[in-house]
């Protein structure tokens, strides 16, 4: 993958084409591991780290947060992941030194870490994936890819806003009286 | 008595939308001042509309896990020993063709860039990474710019420059990698021999890694296994790289 295309790869990106994915998973896990390598986590972990810190980046280019990306994206997935290693020595209670030159990049966590309704958020995985189509996709753009209505709209080819806005509405609808049952 | 029927459901249909349109709002980060206002004041004042709110959110929470487990198990699928075992096998079949041409000198010299090139990698920018807006227009992240986007030339200069005024070990340490990249070799190894390897700071193991690729490069054999031999005996983060390539040198 040369450098000066990021800008190409972070459009094939936000469309979640899977080369893309798995060409970038295998470029970078050698030179992630030799950077990591010098912290006190199993390889387990560091896997789980690599694959979160490629999540998070797939989320990212999804969400047009590094649409203007000035340095490569190696760097920046390098970035998140040293974010990602130290927020893990912190949970491990490791003593760790940061270096006050780190610059971190934002890494979209909002409200996941919140442990309140658990139970409901996992009857809602389960409930979604028995949603019809058009509708995981509206849900999914909306509430996953942080899309506005306005561009989802748009992209799903509907008339008026007010037409997916009911759409939407009824897919919520739907979902309540899944997990009702 | 319709009429006011008719009035009063429209007032109750407005506000309903009305209300649907603060949580879409929120939730698309468009809420205006006046508008978040309102928004708290129901948050506080209106269970069903808090329930509505707390509902979405956890179907946002729920959509986003299972969209990472599904990604997960997809770069879980990338990671199988197929991938692996195929680069071994090219490297063997590499390996044998030259032991079948068997040339002395010719042959040490080519499987000594092959081993390079199979264990050389780039290192990477870990010290400043940019991105617009939290861009900070000094030479530092300039040299890093340069550096990450493979302007290499660009960066020996700007890491040179670094150097030369504050002697700080990161400036030499990426000043001898810009000059790998650039495959000058032999200004690399005298780059890398600046460094004090007594220090052992972060990047001792790295300097001496990458000045033994740099040796077996020069075809410096005997130099390059010394170094590997001292990575390879006490714990750090290439001695299992080191102890690898030292097999594969044997």
């Amino acid at each position: 993958m040369s450098k000066l295309d990021h800008l190409t790869v972070i459009e094939l990106l936000k469309k979640g084409d899977e080369k893309t994915i798995h060409q970038l998973y295998v470029d970078h896990k050698n030179g992630f591991t030799l950077f990591a390598n010098k912290y006190d986590l199993s390889s387990d972990d560091l896997l789980d780290i690599y694959q979160d810190s490629i999540i998070a980046l797939c989320e990212n280019a999804k969400k047009g947060t590094i649409d203007n990306l000035e340095s490569s994206l190696s760097t920046y997935l390098f970035s998140i992941g040293k974010y990602m290693i130290y927020r893990k020595l912190k949970t491990k209670n490791k003593s760790i030194s940061i270096d006050s030159d780190d610059q971190f990049p934002q890494v979209a966590e909002d409200e996941i870490d919140e442990t309140e309704n658990e139970d409901e958020v996992r009857l809602l995985q389960e409930n979604f994936k028995k949603l019809g189509e058009q509708c995981q996709k509206v849900l999914r753009l909306f509430y996953y890819e942080e899309k506005k209505l306005d561009v989802i709209q748009i992209e799903l080819n509907y008339t008026n806003k007010d037409v997916l806005k009911s759409q939407k509405s009824r897919c919520l609808k739907q979902l309540k009286d899944l997990i009702k049952k | 008595m319709f009429f006011l029927f008719f009035i009063e459901f429209k007032t109750i249909k407005c506000y309903k939308m009305e209300k649907e349109t603060l949580i879409n709002h929120y939730f698309e980060k468009l809420l205006s001042a006046e508008e978040q206002k309102q928004f708290d004041l129901l948050m506080e004042s209106d269970v069903d509309f808090a329930k509505e709110v707390a509902f979405q959110k956890s179907l946002k929470k729920a959509i986003t896990l299972n969209e990472r487990a599904e990604l997960k198990r997809k770069l879980t699928s990338f990671e199988p020993k197929k991938a692996k075992v195929k680069s071994f096998k090219i490297w063997y079949a590499a390996a044998s063709l030259f032991l079948i041409a068997g040339l002395g000198f010719y042959f040490s010299q080519n499987s000594n860039t092959a081993i390079y090139e199979e264990f050389y990698q780039s290192y990477p920018n870990v010290v400043a990474p940019t991105v617009r807006g939290e861009q900070k227009e000094d030479t530092k992240s300039e040299a890093f710019y340069e550096y990450d986007s493979g302007n290499y030339e660009k960066s020996l200069a700007l890491f040179s420059a670094i150097y030369e005024s504050e002697k700080d070990d990161y400036a030499l340490f990426y000043k001898a990698l810009s000059q790998m990249e650039l495959q000058k070799t032999n200004d690399a190894i005298n780059t890398f021999k600046q460094f004090d390897l007594n220090k052992n700071n972060a990047f001792t193991p790295f300097v001496k890694w990458y000045l033994a690729l740099a040796y077996l490069k020069d075809n410096q054999k005997e130099n390059a296994m010394q170094l590997l031999k001292s990575l390879s005996e006490n714990e750090n983060p290439q001695q299992e790289m080191a102890q690898k390539l030292l097999t594969e040198l044997d």
